[in-house]
């Protein structure tokens, strides 16, 4: 089966600085993979190079079969216009790790942008799209609130919504929880579970131990812009092979 | 919760008395005092005849003077925001050369007195352009042909005076709304599928736009009020009016304070429409 995801030998500079270095990995159609590592390891960077948000160094990722970001000629990738580049992107949802809901429109109205905006859905369709959405994340009540009027955890479910009204292929999630407190997280993470249940394919960025157990079915375990390990989740848990992993994974099992 | 509150009852036998604030007091009561002083000597001295305030108030080339100010500063201020629009646009986009130009335009006219400005542009364009001419393509004549001065009016230089001037204030206040949305925001539109318009237009604009009306709202009241500069292009504002009964009949003090009468009404009206779309275009 051909992959949802395809990250091809991808390297990312800042200056000198290399975010990135030689990334590889496929995320299967249907499949859920988590980033973990520590900060600073090059996890969010993988997310925004994969709906070129950030632009790779090196390397190629297609979503879908089709190359993201650039057009293949015979001597090199040529950078795609705003208007290729944002028509890929429709395909590809994003949530962040501080919701950045459109402050000056009403959770329904956020929900509504992409679909209204970007695919010239008509109104009234999509607030019933958006209706729906947000009774699946469980604010069915909320429509007319503004984000500043909501909670962390419910920002971020409207947030998810928003995504999901895009129908797209592929989420990125890119530390989904780690803004909120333990219990608001949950909800999150209840949300997310869900969408993994139904088949949605997933990349996540992650400290959350809970997403990467029990969402994923991988884990790609990366420091300082490098894969570490890349393996099924029950078995990073229970047997990780990687000395670093063991590390990372021994300061979370007081818990 | 009861306990508290009968607790709280119970603490007048130990009232809490705060300091007094005994110099702001007596420092009020100087300043009050001066203003009385003055406002006594100004009757005493007899300075406005007060019928023929009332007499010059409501006439009609007071009014049409008023009614010329609020169009110029008007009309100056749809065009200021639009060029500084333009050149804020300009200044974020990153390109050298419209970074170089816009902050060009910002510097020699913010850099400027706008009386020098409005002068310029009165006396040097029909010097600088003898005549204006517009061709039209495959035509053997020009569709139009006017000496510049005709085109030039008091009006007109006034005009593009104060909004070339107010305008790279505009850019200034506008690039400041722009930068203070945050990139996240700019980020999610993206990833949405937006296209860079669709964004400016979707975010940027609208959270921007709230961001500034504060602002606008300053420079619109200051705006009304360098109308007053028209004077001196022989533009027929409030002032002007005012000045020129003053010096036929010598009621001086009477026709200025007409004339502030006026401008203070018309920074009244531009302090409820601040307010208005403050109201209408909450922040969030």
């Amino acid at each position: 089966m051909k992959a949802a995801v395809s990250v091809m030998d991808i390297s990312k500079a800042w200056g000198t600085y290399a975010a990135l270095t030689n990334v590889s990995f496929d995320v299967a159609s249907g499949e859920v993979v988590a980033l973990l590592g520590p900060s600073g390891a090059g996890k969010s960077t993988i997310l925004r190079c994969v709906n070129h948000l950030d632009s790779i160094t090196a390397g190629r990722i297609y979503v879908h079969g089709s190359l993201i970001g650039y057009s293949e000629r015979e001597d090199g990738l040529y950078e795609l216009s705003d208007v290729e580049i944002s028509r890929q992107r429709q395909s590809i949802g994003m949530v962040f790790q501080s919701f950045n809901l459109f402050r000056h429109l009403t959770a329904i109205q956020n929900v509504m942008s992409g679909p209204v905006h970007v695919l010239n859905m008509p109104k009234d369709k999509a607030r019933q799209t958006a209706l729906d959405l947000l009774d699946k994340v469980g604010l069915g009540q909320k429509g007319d609130s503004y984000p500043s009027q909501l909670s962390g955890g419910q920002q971020q479910r409207v947030a998810i919504a928003r995504a999901l009204a895009m129908s797209p292929k592929v989420m990125l999630l890119d530390e989904p929880t780690s803004a909120l407190d333990p219990e608001l997280a949950q909800e999150v993470v209840v949300t997310i579970k869900a969408l993994a249940e139904e088949g949605q394919t997933m990349l996540i960025a992650t400290h959350d131990m809970g997403i990467a157990r029990d969402v994923a079915d991988r884990v790609i375990f990366m420091e300082s812009g490098r894969i570490v390990e890349d393996a099924p989740s029950k078995q990073f848990f229970t047997n990780p092979r990687s000395d670093r992993a063991k590390q990372f994974l021994s300061r979370f099992s007081a818990h | 919760m009861t306990m508290a509150t009968s607790h709280i009852t119970a603490a007048p036998e130990f009232p809490i008395i705060h300091r007094r604030r005994w110099g702001s007091w007596l420092l009020g009561a100087a300043a009050l005092l001066l203003i009385a002083t003055i406002i006594a000597a100004g009757i005493q001295a007899r300075i406005l005849d007060f019928p023929v305030f009332l007499e010059y108030l409501f006439s009609p080339l007071i009014l049409t003077g008023a009614l010329n100010a609020v169009i110029l500063g008007t009309l100056a201020l749809l065009i200021a925001t639009a060029i500084g629009f333009v050149a804020a646009l300009m200044r974020v986009s990153g390109n050298p050369i419209l970074v170089a130009l816009s902050s060009t335009y910002v510097y020699l006219f913010r850099g400027t007195p706008m009386l020098i400005q409005l002068i310029f542009w009165f006396n040097a364009v029909p010097i600088m352009f003898k005549t204006i001419t517009i061709w039209l393509p495959y035509m053997d004549a020009p569709l139009v042909s006017v000496p510049t001065t005709v085109v030039v009016t008091p009006f007109i230089a006034a005009l593009a005076g104060l909004s070339l001037a107010e305008g790279a204030y505009m850019s200034e206040i506008i690039r400041g709304g722009i930068l203070a949305v945050d990139q996240g925001q700019r980020a999610a539109a993206r990833a949405l599928g937006m296209t860079q318009r669709k964004v400016l237009q979707q975010v940027v604009i609208p959270q921007a736009g709230r961001i500034i009306i504060p602002a606008a709202g300053n420079q619109y009241i200051m705006l009304l009020k360098s109308t007053s500069l028209a004077s001196a292009v022989g533009y027929l504002e409030l002032l002007r009016i005012a000045t020129d009964i003053y010096s036929s009949n010598f009621r001086v003090v009477e026709l200025l304070a007409v004339a502030a009468v006026w401008y203070l009404v018309m920074t009244a009206f531009a302090t409820a429409l601040q307010t208005t779309l403050e109201k209408l275009f909450p922040q969030r």
